[in-house]
């Protein structure tokens, strides 16, 4: 196994990996790798990279490929940089009987970009996301931890605005 | 009686003159013969003749070395190397088909996954010295690219019953 | 035994075992991907699916206990509408390239499509495609062909204990890989091939160059290390055109090391001798067998007439065949020379007497299993016998407490529960103290023990160590390759012997080679006859190069790589009157020193029989000719007998000599008691120490000449390893080169500063061109910056 350097993970990041692995048996150390993945992406501005989850597997103890497993099947591990902000918007069924296409297409124009990419300034990635669980209030976006819902042009105009 | 009828038939030689008639007929009639090297007879675009190795239109040769056609051939004649071409594609190295061997069953052709190997309709070649009828691939590359058209269009005219 | 019926038929099965493995007891074939009976059960693939009785839905055959009374159907409507349809979705994204895939003809997809596959598929979508990475020199990928079953990466995991195979992505996305591509750095990858149903997975040296119904397929044995692995050797025309594992539960189970599987590469190695050669007047001219054998035949009695029969000596590789070991040492023993040995990287020959009749591993193979504990010591089991490691990590899964003295701390594949590593020249002081802690809870210690034991500190992991052996119902103590090429090497077999006996546990050799055994049978050492009859006293490997004899026979060995003092032996050669090479391969340094050049067979093309670490006879016949006027040993050996006016040299067969041999070692039974002798101190080395080994893909002139095995992470040109400390220490900190001096000879290596190499000691490794030319292992090293 590759010596993996744990220094990249912040001391703060490690006290608060810990406190995740203290969840779990002592021999089950593996079983915090997902927290411990979300908290190396927010240390590193929203995104993982392959020496990052390499430290993670170093102080899981874990092989670096079972993480890196993790890491590429969950949509919310991001493997490339991402904006400072990032828009994920549902398209799955009820989201797309209410609109969301539209949603889409007006978030493309506005931001200038596709799904999937970053604008020039590094400000906004725009995402399409699986259900979100929010289809009583559909169409529905998150950026960071936030819903936004019943999304028309109108709105995502002032949300954009709203964002710094 | 019967041997008075006998005696009657063999004495005016009456058998022969039944079947000089019918020599007598062919000859006044219009003839069939052709006459060949001046004249030729028409073919099937299923004939089986010389081999050739097709190229496609690009100039790469068809040929992926999957040896079917030398499992396949009945007389043995087909011998085949292969390896790793530079580019990582599969190709032979070695392509020898084996005249004197060759039965001309087309059973190469009809394995054949992409029509490199055919049997064009050539059948006018001889072999002076030994190793002139053992077809290696340059010579089988070299009969494809010369008669490709006639081969193509052999191709089309039999696919609607293929 | 719970009772099932499966298609009507009665089938008795273990409680706890799946359907799957019932039905392959009862000889019903049910069609499967993923599932193998040497992993884990994966369930992925569902081409198992068969219908029981009072359940709705089909069930996985590999994932469903047997129970009893349970009513199967694998052949029932529903059952093959199951397999026909899940045939139909393993087919959506699997390419139609069957032409030119090298599975094509020994596809387990292919065979299955035509059982369970529909000509038209009711997806009409574009198919995915994969990009395929760059695993290493051994393993070709076509990873569009993948079926998901991912039997590579449970092998990885569980099997060879390398975890880096995986399946990253999700749904469609999902592919096998390994995230950050690299070669793997696993010993047994090749077996992966064999596991991939599919051709996702194929060799890369074989990629393209034939198909499965041109081989003819032929038995064999490996001669690369003690477990003897067989294989199936496939050839075309004459040429070997790969290597495969027969299945064989009892030795290799189905798997190879890649040493095992890639070593045929050299078979037409551009260094092959074709013909023999005789040099005359220092010019070398090729000429008839019967020109070459009289002239080796003259040469070697010449010497015998001159100088006396201990003037000429053998120097034989451990790869050789039993037969050769035994013509070979009976030629010798006829011209009146007790000077033969195999052991060729051995150094300290002290107690060669107390050695039973050959290296036995104390046990069967298949009962390193079931061991609860073992004590490897001086033993890189992993890289040195690799099938071995396999076995020892089957029981460390099964709860086995595995320990070790190293002298370096080697990457195995188990964990370890204790270890303890130490320079070289502490390993004796380890076992002491081990013993010691032994003798603490009870047992008599042996006379001088007491001596020995006075002054050795017992630490709590010394006393660790000795409690997990004795607790243990199973346990053995493993000496490795390590301990074979320790310049105290009777020491520690004593001193490891002693170990086993105080804690009741089995005491074991990892011998060298392929065939150590088989040449301690068959008399290839100075001390002992045919069958291991005393009543013989010749020079030892060392010995003979010291004594600078002046004849010397070397068969299937290049001395200069494969004797541990290689410049010791090179300059032995080069002022012999007369050497006679029995040999494969020629290199420019042989031409230098032999005079009479005889072309030999290697395994694939000779007849012979190897003997494993357990004892166990493994005879083979030839698979192809060999190239050119090169004949098998046994034949060569037989007619330079009759040259040399010897009796008993009119074998028609290879078989003829082993049952001769056979016959001799009739009363030889399989045992590892070593007399015991008390190991004498050795004085306390100042300096720096050397340790050297023989890398994995070093070890013979085979694997050294296999293009594939030299591309793989595992080989290596020559670095020095030592930590950070010494060198600093030796002021080498900063530096990307070392010179390396040592006994009169030195060499230039790239540094490599490593963590696992103990204090005061430096690793540079034996058995390669690079280190060739630096003297004694156990002399002094010294150790300079170079540019």
């Amino acid at each position: 196994m590759a010596q993996a350097n744990i220094e990249l993970l912040t001391p703060a990041s490690r006290a608060e990996i810990d406190t995740w692995v203290a969840k779990y048996p002592p021999e089950r150390k593996q079983s915090a790798v997902m927290a411990a993945l979300r908290i190396a992406q927010d240390q590193n501005g929203g995104w993982l990279t392959t020496e990052l989850m390499d430290a993670v597997a170093g102080y899981l103890e874990m092989a670096p490929i079972a993480v890196y497993e993790v890491a590429t099947f969950y949509s919310m591990y991001q493997l490339e940089p991402v904006g400072r902000h990032k828009i994920n918007v549902c398209t799955n069924i009820s989201c797309l009987l209410r609109g969301s296409e539209d949603v889409v297409a007006h978030l493309q124009q506005r931001l200038g970009i596709k799904l999937g990419e970053t604008t020039a300034d590094g400000r906004y990635t725009l995402k399409e996301v699986e259900c979100l669980g929010a289809c009583v209030n559909a169409p529905v976006a998150q950026i960071a931890r936030q819903y936004y819902e019943q999304l028309t042009p109108e709105l995502i105009d002032r949300i954009i605005d709203g964002l710094e | 009686m019967k041997t008075v009828m006998r005696f009657f038939k063999s004495l005016f030689l009456l058998e022969l003159l039944q079947g000089m008639r019918v020599t007598g007929r062919y000859m006044f009639e219009r003839k069939i013969t052709v006459q060949y090297p001046e004249e030729r007879a028409p073919l099937s675009p299923r004939f089986r003749g010389l081999h050739a190795q097709r190229r496609f239109p690009n100039g790469e040769e068809r040929c992926i070395a999957c040896k079917l056609c030398e499992v396949v051939c009945p007389a043995l004649a087909i011998t085949i190397e292969s390896a790793q071409r530079e580019d990582g594609s599969r190709r032979t190295t070695r392509y020898d088909i084996d005249l004197t061997k060759c039965i001309f069953c087309g059973f190469c052709e009809e394995a054949c996954p992409v029509d490199a190997i055919v049997e064009t309709n050539i059948y006018e070649y001889h072999g002076e010295q030994r190793g002139d009828l053992l077809m290696t691939k340059d010579k089988l590359l070299a009969v494809g690219d010369k008669y490709e058209q006639q081969i193509a269009a052999d191709r089309a005219a039999d696919a609607p019953y293929r | 035994m719970v009772t099932i019926e499966i298609n009507g038929k009665p089938v008795q099965a273990r409680p706890g075992a799946m359907l799957i493995e019932a039905a392959d007891e009862a000889g019903i074939t049910i069609p499967r991907f993923c599932y193998h009976k040497k992993l884990s059960v994966a369930a992925s693939c569902r081409m198992c699916l068969v219908e029981v009785e009072k359940v709705a839905k089909p069930l996985p055959a590999c994932a469903t206990p047997v129970t009893e009374g349970m009513k199967v159907w694998t052949r029932s409507p529903k059952a093959i509408s199951a397999q026909r349809n899940v045939m139909e979705f393993l087919l959506i994204n699997h390419p139609l390239d069957c032409p030119i895939c090298d599975q094509g003809g020994e596809c387990d997809l292919q065979e299955m499509a035509m059982g369970y596959g529909k000509d038209v598929s009711h997806f009409s979508e574009g198919k995915r495609v994969v990009v395929s990475p760059d695993i290493g020199p051994l393993v070709a990928t076509d990873m569009t062909r993948c079926i998901h079953c991912t039997r590579c990466v449970r092998f990885s995991d569980e099997i060879a204990g390398v975890t880096e195979l995986g399946a990253p992505g999700r749904g469609e996305h999902m592919h096998i890989g390994t995230y950050v591509e690299k070669s793997l750095s696993s010993e047994v990858i090749g077996n992966v091939i064999d596991l991939c149903p599919v051709g996702a997975l194929t060799s890369k040296p074989y990629r393209y160059s034939a198909r499965p119904w041109e081989l003819t397929s032929h038995s064999s044995v490996s001669p690369h290390d003690c477990v003897g692995a067989n294989l199936t050797v496939d050839v075309r025309g004459r040429q070997v055109m790969r290597v495969r594992p027969r299945e064989n539960e009892e030795v290799n189970e189905v798997w190879l090391a890649d040493r095992d599987r890639y070593s045929y590469l050299a078979l037409s190695h551009a260094e092959r001798i074709t013909a023999p050669q005789v040099k005359r007047d220092g010019a070398w001219q090729t000429v008839d067998w019967n020109t070459a054998l009289t002239a080796a035949a003259h040469g070697l009695r010449g010497v015998v007439e001159k100088h006396g029969a201990q003037q000429i000596g053998a120097l034989a590789g451990y790869g050789a065949t039993t037969e050769e070991f035994y013509l070979l040492q009976k030629f010798m023993r006829g011209l009146g020379s007790d000077n033969i040995d195999h052991r060729l990287h051995q150094i300290d020959f002290s107690t060669q007497g107390a050695m039973p009749a050959f290296p036995w591993l104390g046990q069967a193979l298949a009962d390193l299993d079931n061991l609860d504990a073992a004590l490897l010591v001086g033993s890189n089991v992993r890289k040195e016998q690799p099938l071995v490691a396999l076995r020892l990590r089957k029981a460390a899964r099964g709860g086995a407490r595995l320990m070790a003295v190293n002298p370096i701390d080697y990457e195995l594949n188990f964990p370890l529960t204790a270890r303890r590593i130490v320079a070289p020249t502490a390993m004796v002081s380890e076992l002491i103290a081990i013993a010691q802690a032994l003798l603490e809870s009870g047992g008599e210690a042996p006379a001088g023990f007491a001596a020995l034991a006075a002054g050795v500190a017992v630490l709590d992991e010394h006393r660790a160590i000795a409690r997990h052996l004795k607790d243990a119902p199973q346990s053995t103590v493993l000496v490795g390759n390590g301990v074979a090429q320790h310049a105290q090497q009777g020491a520690l077999q004593m001193l490891a012997a002693l170990v086993a006996r105080l804690s009741g546990s089995r005491f074991g050799f990892l011998s060298e080679g392929g065939n150590s055994a088989g040449a301690w049978l068959a008399g290839a050492v100075p001390h002992r006859r045919a069958g291991g009859a005393a009543g013989a006293a010749g020079l030892d490997a060392r010995g003979m190069l010291t004594a600078k004899l002046n004849g010397y026979v070397v068969l299937h060995a290049e001395p200069e790589l494969d004797c541990i003092d290689g410049a010791a032996a090179r300059a032995a050669l080069q002022q012999a009157e007369c050497v006679v090479a029995l040999t494969p391969y020629v290199t420019d340094t042989m031409r230098d020193y032999a005079d009479v050049l005889l072309p030999l067979a290697l395994f694939a093309e000779t007849s012979g029989t190897l003997v494993n670490a357990e004892g166990r006879w493994q005879s083979f016949t030839g698979c192809t000719t060999a190239p050119g006027e090169t004949r098998p040993g046994w034949k060569v050996l037989r007619v330079l007998g009759n040259l040399c006016n010897l009796d008993g040299f009119d074998y028609e067969a290879s078989d003829e000599v082993r049952r001769e041999l056979e016959a001799a070692c009739s009363a030889v039974l399989p045992s590892s008691k070593l007399e015991w002798q008390a190991p004498v101190p050795a004085a306390a080395g100042s300096g720096l120490c050397r340790i050297a080994d023989y890398p994995i893909y070093a070890v013979d002139g085979m694997v050294r000449r296999s293009a594939a095995l030299q591309q793989t992470p595992d080989a290596t040109s020559g670095v020095a390893r030592l930590n950070a400390a010494t060198a600093a220490q030796y002021g080498v900190a900063g530096a990307a080169k070392v010179q390396v001096v040592q006994g009169g000879g030195g060499c230039v290596l790239p540094l490599a500063l490593d963590e696992r190499v103990p204090d005061g000691c430096v690793y540079v490794p034996a058995g390669l061109a690079a280190t060739a030319a630096l003297g004694a292992v156990d002399a002094v090293v010294e150790l300079k910056a170079a540019e």
